[in-house]
């Protein structure tokens, strides 16, 4: 008996000792980022992290006394990477959703973003053309348009195909190589996308808008707090019009 | 087109420098995979029951599941489980290096096996130990035989080595998606990906061959003998 209390109190020892050391070391955090997702996110000419969320985390980051490392990561296993502690937050355009709150936890929203369907620049598809006319549509794997796209086919009887794409700038090339009729993300990269590509933005598609927010584990009480408290001082500041400004938001 | 020669310019030195990474990942790999394949090879081939039964379930295991699968299985399970914080680079190394070990060791027991068992026997009667008739007389024509299957080898894991994206480590191709995703220029990033891909595959193929040319020994194969 004295023996099997030995090792659960050597167990709880060690478990206090290693989860004291990280609290100890917590000024350091690394920010993951989709890097395949302009302009909030994406690696610039130089091969350094840029884009809106970058920039924002930095500011953020040097007024609340962090040091933060940006570091590109897959989209879809980017909550799997915050839980196992690989990255310590994500600042990336990431949607609040239901889904994600039951796993992690999310500052207030900074961002508002609609999600618009993106067609070739000559086609004259219409938003009922592309779902109900037994169109494909293609979506960035994990993100919640390619959820909620899922869902409303389902519930309504559009007879829309989705494919699904690693990542949305993906998803425009099929659409100028003609595989796919449209693809359905958010109006920024949508933006960007018409910008450097011959396609144009139909619109949006019935979706509600939905807010981004930087999402931390939820343990992470403190960073939580200073993240939020970050983001309201950005947001006050002469900086965050600038931003919006450099990348064309609004 | 003077636009697309721009941004291939400009993306060449990134690019390249993701060469490096998976140039690290592929010998670090190779290494690993060398050490621990060439030990499985010899007890395969000369171990207890047990020890070749125990080979050959790790073998079976790491030949059977995916890579893709080991990767996300060892880096968010396994390497978190032991309290190792492996970073994505050092992750990808060990588990192309435990998955190419089982291969090199079938590379190696077939090369070991190959050779007339009579050199063993011939061997002891000299007084020669085990250890020393296979570290002096075996190994020594074993592997040399295992080069151009080795260098088969290194071209697949090398290849497979752009797989490591998948837990954000910056080679190649992660560095090519990241490009396309900035100036949507696919094609053309891919395509210099592909060549940068090539080179290093060429080199080391032609280094192997190299190798296994520098190491031969005049009028000695072991075919017929």
């Amino acid at each position: 008996m004295f023996k099997k209390n030995l090792i659960v109190w050597f167990g709880i020892m060690a478990l206090l000792l290693t989860g004291g050391g990280q609290a100890l070391a917590g000024k350091k955090i690394v920010n993951g980022i989709d890097a395949n997702f302009p302009p909030f996110a994406f690696i610039d000419q130089k091969g350094t992290p840029s884009g809106f969320d970058v920039e924002a985390m930095n500011w953020i980051a040097k007024e609340m006394g962090y040091e933060v490392e940006h570091k590109a990561y897959d989209w879809d296993g980017i909550i799997t990477s915050l839980l196992t502690k690989k990255i310590d937050m994500v600042a990336s355009g990431m949607s609040i959703t239901p889904d994600r709150l039951e796993k992690v936890a999310f500052t207030s929203p900074y961002w508002k973003i609609k999600q618009v369907m993106v067609i070739k620049k000559d086609s004259a598809l219409t938003l009922d053309d592309l779902l109900k006319g037994n169109k494909t549509v293609g979506v960035q794997q994990g993100t919640s348009e390619a959820k909620w796209l899922k869902e409303a086919a389902e519930k309504n009887g559009w007879n829309l195909q989705l494919r699904y794409y690693d990542s949305s700038p993906l998803a425009v090339e099929d659409i100028l190589n003609g595989r796919i009729a449209a693809a359905a993300m958010d109006d920024a990269p949508a933006k960007d996308a018409s910008d450097k590509k011959d396609v144009k933005i139909l619109g949006t598609f019935g979706m509600a808008s939905e807010d981004f927010g930087y999402a931390v584990r939820k343990e992470d009480a403190q960073l939580l707090k200073d993240m939020n408290e970050g983001l309201k001082r950005l947001m006050a500041s002469d900086y965050w019009k600038e931003l919006v400004k450099k990348y064309d938001l609004k | 087109m003077p636009e697309i020669i721009a941004i291939i310019k400009d993306a060449l030195p990134y690019l390249l420098s993701g060469g490096l990474i998976t140039a690290g990942i592929v010998t670090g790999a190779m290494a690993l995979g060398l050490i621990l394949g060439l030990s499985m090879a010899v007890g395969r081939v000369y171990g207890s029951t047990a020890v070749k039964r125990v080979i050959g379930i790790y073998v079976w295991f790491f030949q059977g599941v995916p890579i893709l699968v080991l990767l996300f299985l060892f880096y968010f399970g396994v390497f978190n489980y032991m309290g190792l914080n492996l970073s994505a680079v050092s992750a990808v190394t060990v588990v192309l290096g435990m998955t190419t070990a089982a291969y090199q060791a079938n590379i190696f027991r077939g090369a070991i096996l190959s050779l007339p068992q009579g050199q063993f026997k011939a061997a002891s009667t000299l007084g020669m130990s085990d250890i020393q008739t296979i570290l002096a007389i075996i190994l020594p024509q074993a592997l040399r035989l295992s080069i151009p299957a080795w260098s088969n080898e290194f071209s697949i894991v090398l290849k497979d080595s752009a797989l490591a994206f998948v837990l954000g480590a910056p080679e190649i191709m992660a560095r090519a998606k990241f490009v396309a995703s900035r100036t949507y220029q696919h094609l053309p990033i891919y395509i210099v990906a592909g060549l940068i891909y090539f080179i290093l595959t060429w080199a080391g193929v032609r280094a192997l061959a190299r190798l296994e040319k520098t190491v031969r020994i005049p009028g000695y194969s072991n075919k017929g003998i």
